[in-house]
């Protein structure tokens, strides 16, 4: 392992580091760019595709990047990742050096098999660790308008850089599904290359799974540790077939559990969002019982919408299930979801929100907008206040007149309300406005 | 300028013309209007009398002359918060300027309608950005006990005392010089040979008489003169209410924010601010108070939005003009029946109906809602209006008081030329005043420059408008 080799590998992952940033930020006039760019992680592309049962045009780039990575050993992680860059050279200043993590098992293959089975029952469980996903969050935090979403977008990569500098590069080497799933590929691939070419192979190849090694950094720490554990266990056990036994019943076991967590999770995302009020998902989501799992964080959509309406949750609405996941907040004056933009539904990247043209995004029901006559000051004829019936650009309001109660009233046709918040950031009325858009109630 | 016409010189005018036209007329005067007895029981005969006839199941108008009661520089037709800054502002100008008012008390709305609120005054920011006249009654009003409440208090508007508006409008008729004419409806134009302007035909207890005007100024609100002109409009409705004023209510103005609470007081909370889901379509029941606070102790303003009607249908505001009464009075007998409100009685139902919007003239600029909502920019820019729902502040060109076609003639208050959902904001009081004077001011132009309302020199009119404090950004 030469100066040399190493250093145009370090160059690669610096011209691909800043490769990411410009697409995140983004730097190019191109609205889809972000999502382009977490569509390159084939854990991600692979699992989206097969919750929403449809394959999206970026699963190319991603099935492009499997192939490589089923030849070449974590070959993503080593040249193209650059949440591995950052961690890689976050570790270089960190506090523990040494490779401790040998006994650690393989957790970001079990992650990546439990949220692709997950994915199989439409929630894929953990896709949010994934790690591109994780490096383009903290982009959205020149939209957070409240500190809990500046803490939420970038906690993710905080922790990750944080962990790193304490405990070293445990995450990519043990924990990272993405790096886990590229094992998995690298690991079938040989698999499928050992049958065809016979028990000669074979044997080859079970040698290799145990102590492939690489003079590249990352796949030292992590290839040369997995084989030195997985070496030093099948030097005591003469019984090699009982540790991939081992690993064949985790990975079993990790994938039956995504399934039973998925199928929890998505009764669960129902029955909150039948019970909410105030749960609102941007448009284009789908429903709710899958939105949580589907969306990966990435807060894209945080970072695209120009009203900075979309922040991420707290838990306060969504729960455990929807932590992070982003939520529609009507809660700064003038701010609504605009008649002219479809941003938020063109940049994800897991299809949690449609991607939808202008003119259905405009369809698209986020809630439903009710008054409360008791704070109306239409309603208490204490001012002169159309302004929710002027501001709403889908001509949903109309004042009414009860001619029993010799009242009026914002009255709100509902099949053409589409919850875009428009009158209730103009209501007067503070501090809890008298229009509100609530959680659609389908009854 | 044309001079004030003795009681005297008019009779002998009109009793000239009338002699002329009863000569020249087909039908005979009527005998039984002919002799009519006066109050000293001498008779008086009435040659000047040409009443309609009934001729075959028409009723037919015959010609006549009309007696001129005035000639003037500036006519002011409607006396509202427009009608009332155009004729102040142009009278400030040296020019001669007469107001004529169906009522018999000066304000529009503003007074008789009860509309007391200023608003939208402010932009987003809570910076005021309508002044000029507007500024100068609010400062009027601030020096009278009980005349105005909530200045400098933004993003809550004003409110000011009915009678104290009506107050500073007869003193400054009085003091200004202009002439005015109460109880006396602006019924028709006059117009010339080519369709111009000159003047328009009152109705009052003195009868049917013209005043010539080199420049009519439209505020009636309806647009009833370039309609009778022959001005394109667009035909709209709005929602026509009544407002009336309750009394005794003060202690159920649930608005907190009165002193201490540090919430303005247009913000209302019921019990427990609600967080729970609101059924579709009930209606409050007024919850136990209504209104919203007024200058006088004790003494609420209650809006009333009613239903959809044509301003524009005698039967139909008769209808409301009824109605409304009965359906304000019942609202507040259920009222008393919430526990507080015992005491609370009626003090007054508005003497004028609330007429929104009835006429939108079609001038030489229409503005947009789509401009509003964009904040365009114009070179003619005479006034602002305040942000409202989710138009930023907005300027207002001097193309929306031009008719597109009609020549002496300009219209200002809440028939201008506006889009509906822009008129809905133009309407308001403050932006009423700043049409008004923008107006007034362009017509002492028109006089003084020998100049067509479309031809007045825009730097000239903002430049006036800036030395009568008017913002124009
Ligand atoms: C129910 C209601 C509530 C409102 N609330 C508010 C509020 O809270 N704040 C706010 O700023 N604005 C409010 N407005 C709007 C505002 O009061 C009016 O739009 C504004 O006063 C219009 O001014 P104007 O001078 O153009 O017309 P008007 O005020 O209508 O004045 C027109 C004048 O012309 C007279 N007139 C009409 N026709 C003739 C004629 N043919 N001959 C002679 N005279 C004539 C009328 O008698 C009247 O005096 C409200 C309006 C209504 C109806
Ligand atoms: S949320 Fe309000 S403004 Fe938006 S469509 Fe519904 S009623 Fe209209
Ligand atoms: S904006 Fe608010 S206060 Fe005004 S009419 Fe609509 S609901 Fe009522």
């Amino acid at each position: 392992m030469t100066l040399l080799r190493r250093v145009p590998r370090r160059l690669i992952q610096l011209t691909c580091f800043i490769g990411a940033i410009v697409l995140v930020w983004p730097l190019l006039p191109w609205t889809i760019a972000p999502r382009l760019f977490q569509q390159i992680s084939p854990f991600v592309a692979l699992s989206s595709d097969i919750a929403r049962r449809s394959i999206d045009a970026g699963a190319i780039l991603a099935l492009a990047v499997a192939i490589i990575a089923s030849f070449k050993k974590r070959w993503f992680c080593l040249y193209l990742c650059p949440t591995g860059f950052l961690l890689e050279n976050t570790s270089h200043v960190g506090l523990r050096k040494s490779r401790w993590w040998g006994k650690v098992p393989p957790i970001g293959r079990y992650v990546a098999i439990l949220t692709i089975v997950g994915s199989i029952a439409g929630y894929p469980v953990l896709m949010w660790m994934d790690p591109l996903c994780i490096f383009s969050s903290p982009f959205a935090i020149n939209k957070a308008t409240n500190p809990y979403s500046a803490v939420l977008v970038s906690l993710g990569l905080g922790v990750l850089v944080g962990a790193t500098f304490l405990f070293g590069m445990l995450w990519c080497v043990r924990i990272c599904p993405l790096s886990g799933f590229q094992d998995m590929l690298y690991i079938s691939r040989k698999a499928l290359w050992t049958r065809l070419a016979g028990r000669a192979a074979k044997r080859k190849f079970a040698e290799s799974a145990g102590s492939g090694t690489s003079g590249a950094q990352l796949v030292n720490i992590s290839g040369a540790s997995a084989s030195n554990a997985a070496g030093s266990r099948a030097k005591t056990s003469p019984d090699r077939g009982s540790k991939t036994l081992r690993e064949s019943r985790r990975l079993f076991f990790a994938g039956a559990g995504g399934a039973m967590l998925a199928l929890l999770a998505r009764r669960v995302g129902a029955a909150r969002y039948r019970k909410g009020n105030t749960l609102l998902r941007p448009p284009g989501a789908v429903p709710e019982d899958r939105f949580a799992g589907l969306c990966i964080r990435c807060n894209n959509c945080v970072h695209a919408c120009p009203s900075k309406i979309i922040q991420p949750d707290t838990g306060r609405e969504g729960g455990l299930a929807g932590f992070g996941a982003p939520l529609i907040r009507f809660d700064r004056d003038y701010q609504y979801c605009l008649e002219t933009c479809n941003e938020c539904t063109q940049v994800c990247p897991t299809g949690a929100l449609t991607a939808l043209p202008l003119e259905q995004k405009n369809k698209y029901v986020i809630g439903e907008a009710l008054v409360d006559n008791n704070l109306c000051l239409l309603a208490l004829g204490k001012k002169e206040c159309d302004a929710c019936e002027l501001a709403c650009p889908y001509d949903a309001i109309k004042i009414r007149w009860d001619e029993d109660q010799y009242i009026a009233y914002p009255g709100i046709d509902l099949n053409k309300c589409t919850g875009c918040g428009a009158c209730q950031v103009v209501c007067p009325v503070t501090p809890v406005k008298a229009i509100r858009v609530w959680t659609l109630k389908s009854a | 300028m044309a001079k004030k016409l003795t009681r005297r010189e008019l009779m002998q005018h009109s009793v000239a013309a009338g002699g002329l036209f009863a000569a020249g007329s087909l039908m005979p005067v009527s005998p039984a209007l002919a002799n009519q007895a006066s109050q000293d029981g001498a008779e008086i005969t009435q040659t000047d009398r040409s009443p309609a006839v009934l001729d075959h199941d028409k009723v037919v108008q015959p010609r006549r002359e009309l007696p001129v009661l005035k000639k003037t520089g500036v006519l002011v037709v409607g006396g509202g918060p427009a009608g009332t800054a155009a004729a102040f502002s142009a009278k400030r100008m040296g020019v001669d300027v007469t107001l004529v008012e169906r009522y018999g008390y000066l304000g529009g709305l503003a007074t008789g309608g009860l509309v007391l609120g200023i608003f939208p005054l402010y932009d987003r920011n809570n910076k005021q950005v309508i002044f000029g006249f507007t500024e100068e009654m609010m400062k009027k009003l601030d020096v009278m006990k009980y005349g105005i409440i909530d200045r400098h208090k933004a993003p809550v508007y004003p409110t000011f005392d009915a009678e104290a508006m009506k107050y500073i409008l007869a003193d400054m008729t009085l003091s200004s010089g202009i002439t005015a004419f109460l109880d006396c409806w602006g019924v028709d134009a006059i117009v010339d040979g080519r369709g111009a302007v000159r003047g328009a035909v009152f109705e009052s207890k003195s009868g049917r008489q013209a005043i010539l005007a080199d420049i009519v100024i439209d505020c009636s609100g309806d647009g009833d003169i370039y309609a009778a002109a022959g001005a394109a409009f667009e035909k709209v409705k709005h929602n026509i209410g009544l407002i009336s004023r309750i009394g005794n209510i003060e202690e159920v103005d649930m608005a907190p924010g009165r002193g201490s609470e540090g919430l303005p007081r247009e913000h209302t909370f019921v019990g427990k601010i609600g967080t729970g889901r609101p059924s579709m379509g009930r209606v409050s029941d007024f919850n136990g108070h209504a209104g919203n606070s007024t200058p006088a102790p004790h003494v609420n303003w209650l809006n009333m939005a009613g239903p959809v009607g044509d301003a524009l249908d005698v039967e139909n505001l008769t209808e409301l003009e009824l109605r409304h009464r009965l359906g304000t009075w019942n609202n507040v007998e259920k009222l008393q029946k919430k526990p507080g409100n015992e005491k609370v009685y009626l003090t007054e139902t508005a003497p004028q109906l609330g007429v929104r919007l009835s006429r939108l003239l079609d001038g030489a600029k229409k503005l947009t809602y789509a401009e509003i909502q964009s904040g365009a920019k114009f070179k003619d820019v005479i006034g602002y209006s305040g942000a409202y729902a989710l138009a930023p502040e907005f300027q207002i060109p001097y193309g929306c008081l031009v008719p597109s076609k009609l020549e002496n003639l300009l219209a200002a208050g809440r028939c201008i030329s506006a889009e509906f959902k822009v008129a809905d904001i133009t309407r308001l009081i403050p932006v009423c005043w700043a049409t008004g004077q923008a107006a007034g001011l362009a017509a002492a132009l028109c006089i003084q420059d020998n100049v067509k309302p479309r031809n007045v020199s825009v730097a000239k009119l903002q430049k006036l408008l800036h030395e009568q404090g008017a913002y124009l950004g």
